[in-house]
Parts: C-alpha cells; sequence; structure tokens
C-alpha cells in the first residue's frame, strides 16, 4: 500500500488550518474554539468528571467527555444554554492542553478521517516557543494518537518557504524576514538558514483585529453604521476591509483624488439584516486607503504604539548579525491574511528602501565622499498563496520524499522519550 | 461526538462550495481505513472528477459492489477508472439540482461512497440470508474483506442470523488493554435491559472463531483479537433499518479505535488534573525562610545577594 499524506495542522491563535500535504489550501479551516459543557474557561478548576458510584464501568460515568465540539460548530453553539466557549491557543501558544487534546480527536476524526496510526503529522509552532510544550505535543501526538511520525516547524520558516511558489523568487533560501500578520499580533521575524534570530523577532500589536475596528471607527463616525443592526457592525467592518481595502502610495494625493471625483471612487456595500431579512446600503469611503495606512502611520489608529511598520523591519534587520542582513534585505516575505491588501508591498518596499538609502547616505557624508556604498537590495515578496502561507509551506515541504527522514518516528519516541522532539532538523540542511 | 459519521466531510463540504462558485481545483484527502480520495476538475470548471482507491477492492468486485455503484450513482460511475483509483464518478455541477434539500441529498451520496462501496458485500449477506431461510438449510458462502494490511471483516449468512467477525489488531501495548476493557464492555454493556435487542457481541483474543477457523494466513498472535457480531433478522428487517446497520457496524474498527483514543485524552486530563493538584501541596508545604536582620558595625543592614 502507498504511503499516505502526511496531515499539516497549523493551528493559530484564531483559526486552525489543517489537510493534506500536496494539496495548496487547507481543507479546513477553522476556528480554534471549543465548546465544552459547563460555563468557559472555569472547568479545569474543578477537574474533570469521577466516577461516584460503583456499577458497570458503562454506568459509572456519563459521557461529558465526548460532549464538545470543535470549529465552527463550537461558535454557532454558544448560544445554546449549557456549553460554553473556550480558546485553547493564547498568543500562538497553547494555554489548555486538556482542550487542545480534545481539539486535535476531534479535527483528526471527525474533519480529516484520518487514522492518526497510518500518518506522519507536521505541526507548526510560533517563534520562541518554549521546548517543555513542543515535549508536551509530542507526549499527546506519540502516546495518545500513536502516530507514525511528527514534525514541528517554526511558522516563520514555512512562510519563508511558501513564497518559493512565487515567481519572482529565483534561488530558493530559507534567509529571509517574515511579516506575519494575523488576526490578533503581527511579528517580524528575521531568519537565517532556517533559523530563527529570536533576540532580534519585535511585534507589532496591530494586526487584523485592529483594522476592522479601526474600519468600524470611521464608519461609525461618518453615522453610516446607523443602518446596520448593532450585532452585525463588525461583520460589515470585516467585509469592507476586505473587499474594498488598498494601500495607497501617497495619502494626501489620494484624499484629493476622492474629493475630485468621489463617484469613481466611493464604494458601496450591500448587506442584508440577519433577523428581519431588510436589505441596507453602507458607503466606503476614505477607509478605502485609510485602513492598511494604520501599519505605516500607526498614529491615526492608536496613541500607544507609534513606530510605523518599515521602520520594525528596519529595526529587526539591524539588530541581526551583520552577515545575514544583505539576504534579510533582499528577502522580506509576507504571510497571513492581514498582509493580503493590494499594493501593501510596493508600499513596504518604497518606505524601507527610504530608509536604508537615508543611512547609506548619512554614511557617505559621514565618511567625507571617500566611501561609497554599492547599495542594498530590498524586496518584499508578495505571492498568490499568502493568506495560508504557513499552512501551504508546511503542505510543500512534507510532500518532498526527504520530509519522512526529518521526522521523529514513533519508535525513536518510544526508545528516547518526548526529549527527541525538542531539537529538529531544519529543511534544506545537509544532512 | 459519540458516533462518528459515515459521510465524508471533506467531499461534502467542496461539493457544496463547488456548486455555488465552480472553480478549478486539485486535491487529494483520504478516509478511514486507508482509503485515499482524489478531487479534481477536468477541462471544464464545472466537470470534477472523484475517484476512490480501496485497499480491498478486488474482493468487492467479487461481491457485487459494481450493482451497488450503478444503483446509487447511475450514469455518473465511470467505466475506465483513473489511473491508481478504483472507481470514479463524473459530476457535472451544472446538472446538480437547483439549491435545496435535493442538492444535498446528492451531495450526501456522494459524501456516502465509501461507505456504500463497502456496503456491498453485507447487502449481498443479507439477500443469502432471506434465500436460505426459505429453504430453511445450508450456509452462505464467508467473504472476507482484507480492509486494512493485517486485518479483516468476514461476512457469513446462516439461515437464521449473518455474523460479522472483525480481526483486530494492536499494535500499542496500551492500547490493547483499553481495547480488550472496552470489547468486554461491550460484551457486558448488553446485559442492561434498555439494550436488549442490539446484536450479541462475542469477543475473544488469539481464539478465532469457529466460523473462521478453517481460513488459512490467520494471524495467531496475542495481539490479534477478534470480535463476532451476530446480526438477527430484525436488525435488517426493512432497508432503512439494514443501511443504519451496515454504516454502524463498518465504522466498528474506527469506532472502537476513536474511543481508546478518547478515553486516553480522558486518563490525560484526569493525571493533569492530578499533577496541579499536588503541586498545589507541595507548595504549600515549602518551608518559609526566616529573614533575619543583619546589620553591619555601623548600623547599616546587611542585604546577601544570592
Amino acid at each position: 500500500m502507498s504511503l499516505l499524506a502526511p496531515i499539516i495542522c497549523d493551528n493559530g491563535t484564531g483559526f486552525s488550518k489543517v489537510g493534506f500535504a500536496g494539496n495548496s489550501d487547507p481543507s479546513f479551516v477553522f476556528p480554534t474554539a471549543i465548546a465544552t459543557r459547563g460555563p468557559a474557561s472555569q472547568s479545569t478548576r474543578s477537574g474533570p468528571a469521577v466516577p461516584s458510584k460503583p456499577g458497570h464501568l458503562a454506568s459509572k460515568r456519563g459521557v461529558e467527555d465526548l460532549d464538545f465540539f470543535i470549529g465552527d460548530e463550537a461558535l454557532a453553539n454558544t448560544k445554546t444554554p449549557g456549553y460554553g466557549i473556550n480558546y485553547p491557543i493564547r498568543h500562538g501558544q497553547i494555554e489548555n492542553w486538556d482542550y487542545m487534546e480534545r481539539f486535535w480527536e476531534q479535527t483528526i476524526f471527525k474533519y480529516l478521517r484520518a487514522e492518526p496510526e497510518d500518518h506522519y503529522f507536521l505541526l507548526t509552532e510560533p517563534p520562541l516557543n518554549p521546548p517543555e510544550n513542543r515535549e508536551q505535543t509530542a507526549e499527546i501526538f506519540f502516546e495518545s494518537f500513536n502516530i507514525k511520525g511528527l514534525y514541528i516547524a517554526v511558522q516563520a520558516v514555512l512562510a519563508l518557504a511558501a513564497s518559493w511558489s512565487s515567481s519572482r523568487v529565483t534561488d530558493r533560501t530559507l534567509t529571509g524576514t517574515v511579516i506575519d500578520s494575523g488576526d490578533g499580533v503581527t511579528h517580524v521575524i528575521p531568519c537565517a538558514e532556517g533559523y530563527v534570530i529570536g533576540s532580534a523577532i519585535k511585534n507589532i500589536p496591530i494586526a487584523g483585529r485592529d483594522i476592522t475596528q479601526f474600519v468600524l471607527n470611521l464608519i461609525r463616525e461618518r453615522g453610516d453604521m446607523a443602518v446596520v443592526p448593532p450585532e452585525d457592525h463588525l461583520k460589515v467592518a470585516s467585509k469592507v476591509k476586505e473587499n474594498y481595502s488598498y494601500v495607497c502610495q501617497d495619502i494626501v494625493k489620494e484624499f484629493r483624488k476622492y474629493d475630485v471625483e468621489p463617484y469613481k471612487y466611493f464604494e458601496r456595500y450591500e448587506g442584508e439584516n440577519s433577523v428581519t431579512g431588510k436589505k441596507y446600503n453602507v458607503d466606503v469611503g476614505y477607509e478605502r486607503f485609510l485602513a492598511p495606512e494604520i501599519f505605516f502611520n500607526p498614529e491615526i489608529f492608536s496613541s500607544d504604539f507609534l513606530t510605523p511598520l518599515p521602520e520594525v523591519v528596519d529595526t529587526v534587520i539591524q539588530q541581526s548579525p551583520i552577515d545575514v542582513r544583505r539576504g534579510l534585505y533582499k528577502n522580506i516575505v509576507l504571510s497571513g491574511g492581514s498582509t493580503m491588501f493590494q499594493h501593501f508591498n510596493q508600499r513596504l518596499k518604497r518606505d524601507i528602501k527610504q530608509i536604508v538609502d537615508r543611512r547609506l547616505d548619512a554614511s557617505v557624508q559621514a565618511s567625507g565622499s571617500h566611501i561609497k556604498s554599492s547599495g542594498i537590495e530590498v524586496d518584499v515578496i508578495s505571492h498568490k498563496r499568502q493568506r495560508y502561507a504557513v499552512w501551504f509551506g508546511g503542505s510543500l515541504m512534507a510532500s518532498l520524499p526527504e520530509f519522512y527522514s526529518f521526522c521523529h518516528t514513533k519508535a525513536q519516541y518510544d526508545e528516547i522519550g518526548p526529549s527527541i522532539c525538542r531539537r529538529y532538523q531544519i529543511f534544506g540542511s545537509a544532512t | 461526538m459519540i458516533l462518528l459519521e459515515p459521510h465524508n466531510y471533506i467531499i461534502q463540504t467542496t461539493l457544496a462550495e463547488k456548486c455555488i462558485k465552480p472553480s478549478t481545483l486539485d486535491v487529494q484527502f483520504v478516509d478511514f481505513d486507508g482509503v485515499r480520495f482524489h478531487l479534481s476538475s477536468t477541462d471544464r470548471k464545472t466537470s470534477l472528477l472523484l475517484s476512490m482507491s480501496i485497499r480491498c477492492w478486488d474482493e468487492l468486485v467479487n461481491y457485487g459492489v459494481n450493482d451497488v455503484l450503478k444503483r446509487e450513482y447511475g450514469a455518473m460511475v465511470r467505466a475506465e477508472p483513473e489511473p491508481e483509483y478504483n472507481v470514479s464518478l463524473d459530476i457535472d455541477l451544472e446538472q446538480v439540482p437547483p439549491e435545496g434539500e435535493e442538492r444535498d441529498a446528492l451531495i450526501k451520496s456522494i459524501a456516502l461512497i465509501k461507505r456504500n462501496v463497502l456496503a456491498a458485500p453485507f447487502e449481498l449477506a443479507f439477500q443469502t440470508q432471506k434465500q436460505l431461510e426459505a429453504s430453511g438449510s445450508g450456509q452462505g458462502d464467508l467473504m472476507a474483506m482484507h480492509y486494512r494490511d493485517e486485518e479483516a471483516i468476514y461476512v457469513q449468512a446462516s439461515p437464521d442470523r449473518v455474523t460479522v467477525i472483525f480481526s483486530t489488531v494492536f499494535k500499542e501495548e496500551t492500547d490493547r488493554i483499553f481495547g480488550k476493557v472496552f470489547l468486554q464492555e461491550f460484551v457486558d454493556a448488553r446485559r442492561l435491559p434498555t439494550i436488549q435487542s442490539a446484536p450479541q457481541v462475542l469477543y475473544t483474543t488469539r481464539e478465532p472463531p469457529l466460523e473462521i477457523r478453517h481460513v488459512p494466513g490467520l494471524i495467531d498472535s496475542d495481539d490479534v483479537g477478534y470480535v463476532t457480531f451476530v446480526l438477527f433478522p430484525r436488525h435488517f428487517i426493512n432497508p432503512e433499518v439494514a443501511s443504519a446497520t451496515i454504516s454502524h457496524i463498518q465504522l466498528f474498527r474506527d469506532y472502537l479505535h476513536y474511543h481508546i483514543k478518547c478515553s486516553k485524552a480522558y486518563m490525560h486530563s484526569r493525571m493533569r488534573h492530578r499533577v496541579t493538584e499536588f503541586q498545589k501541596v507541595l507548595n504549600r508545604a515549602k518551608t518559609e525562610v526566616a529573614v533575619t536582620d543583619r546589620k553591619t558595625a555601623s548600623g547599616r543592614s546587611m542585604i546577601r545577594l544570592t
């Protein structure tokens, strides 16, 4: 029997992307949420149910531990009395292992319909994930599910691998800067030959959720939200963000363009009240280009965080070892849903280029025009698979024939124990 | 989720999505028991090809799987399946009925393809039982399906019953113990008055049941167990009951393994709970180090930096 495809499981804070290696899209994308009996986030304190009375095993305890939903079904069931919703992953790291174990259980058996004994698994982890978490994960997968083999990859490295699908990438390196912007947080992660430079990672507290909030505020201030039922506000705002927004090259010019020809640029969003079925219209104006602008001019949204994204990227690269900086500038890779705005890469490239050129000019001046730099190449790579870049990178890696030799197998795990999963061989490195 | 569902979610969701918005696609995925699927769009966006490969296809052909496929899917079945696969269905999205119950039913029936294919021998056995009952004597053929590398399902019809035997292999020591307890419970649970009408379940380890003792090539080791279900005519009295019985019984192995895993997850959560409890006790037991204030000669207090 031919080997069955490895399973790629990318569990993020907001959404889980799961599917089989070799495909270009994940088979399932659903919220990393689990709805269990009992109030949310309290059941851990009292612990799981204990058998009370003697008798047959079957009558000893109920089936509470089987009574739960995950993903979209979990969200749908939050309104059912008796169920509470829990998010087992916080800030990219697994917080509640009980819920996570059951989340995986249902992912595998209900959605993927695979027998874990027959498959290799590729899981992802955020940068700076403590090795203890990796061991815990390995314990669950090898001991509960008896999987054949496991590889745990760093998300940023997979995002780099996913960028190989772009036609503009000529040499397939694992050196580059990854800008990973999902729902909750934006990371800027430098990678050198498949290794994450942990000391230089920076987070930006602006991501998808904040952009949606910003769009909502703009429409509300204009008074257009009055026609929308309150429970749909966030949904409408996120639809406007996803469907109409783009990054402009010059904000002043863009404002002028809109003022001259408002009918050409203003859009109209049409929605329907989910309860009454009444139709409504929302005008979409300046927020079309203002929404992604908060990455470049954060002061228009928050007063706490004021550093623009291009500056953060530049700082990150400047803090990395000097011998990889050229490679990091040359290969800036985008990943995650919040980097999907049109022209995002061009604007980012231009802004970073400006910062770099300014510094080069300053150093030329400081040397009294004696030393001239040959210039630094800056490139921001945008590709078709950006939204699920991490998952796609995983799919790409796991379909290589070498993948199996990088995995730790069940036999190795049984021999050495969970500590074997502290270290994994980097893809593409010499064996 | 106590029972596993018989239909494949990926087929169901992808088809429903493509009916609304056709686009090119090419995906491969799996189902239980090493079944592989390949769903791809052919020359046009609206025509899809779903292929399935199953391990025991050759055996199933003998038990009339082609008739079952013809009955369920009619003209959709391709005469020449895609290379490397055993059966292919042509799905034309332009001819799918309009949105509503009819379309959902069609999608559901396609998602049930694995179940329908594996149902062939069971249906055959139910028919044979009816014939044998009429004639009053004899035995049906023993139908074997080697649906996994080391495991098989045997189905045999007799005048008054249909016997289904699963051979199970547990690779893992822990799983074997869990499985044993679980299967023992199956036998015991039947004594409860509410489920008296359930099929009779027998469980043996190592020793194959009499029905299949003559079959060559049975593995003789402690890891092997045999589960026998005895289905009486009341379990397939009408087509609805019969199809429910088939759906449940062919997922038995997956059901068993799923619940072994669930039990383990439950045990693990109990263990984690215990560990945190013990940790609390340990933290309470820590003795506090008395801090004595030591003065230097000049009267300032001395703090030792550790």
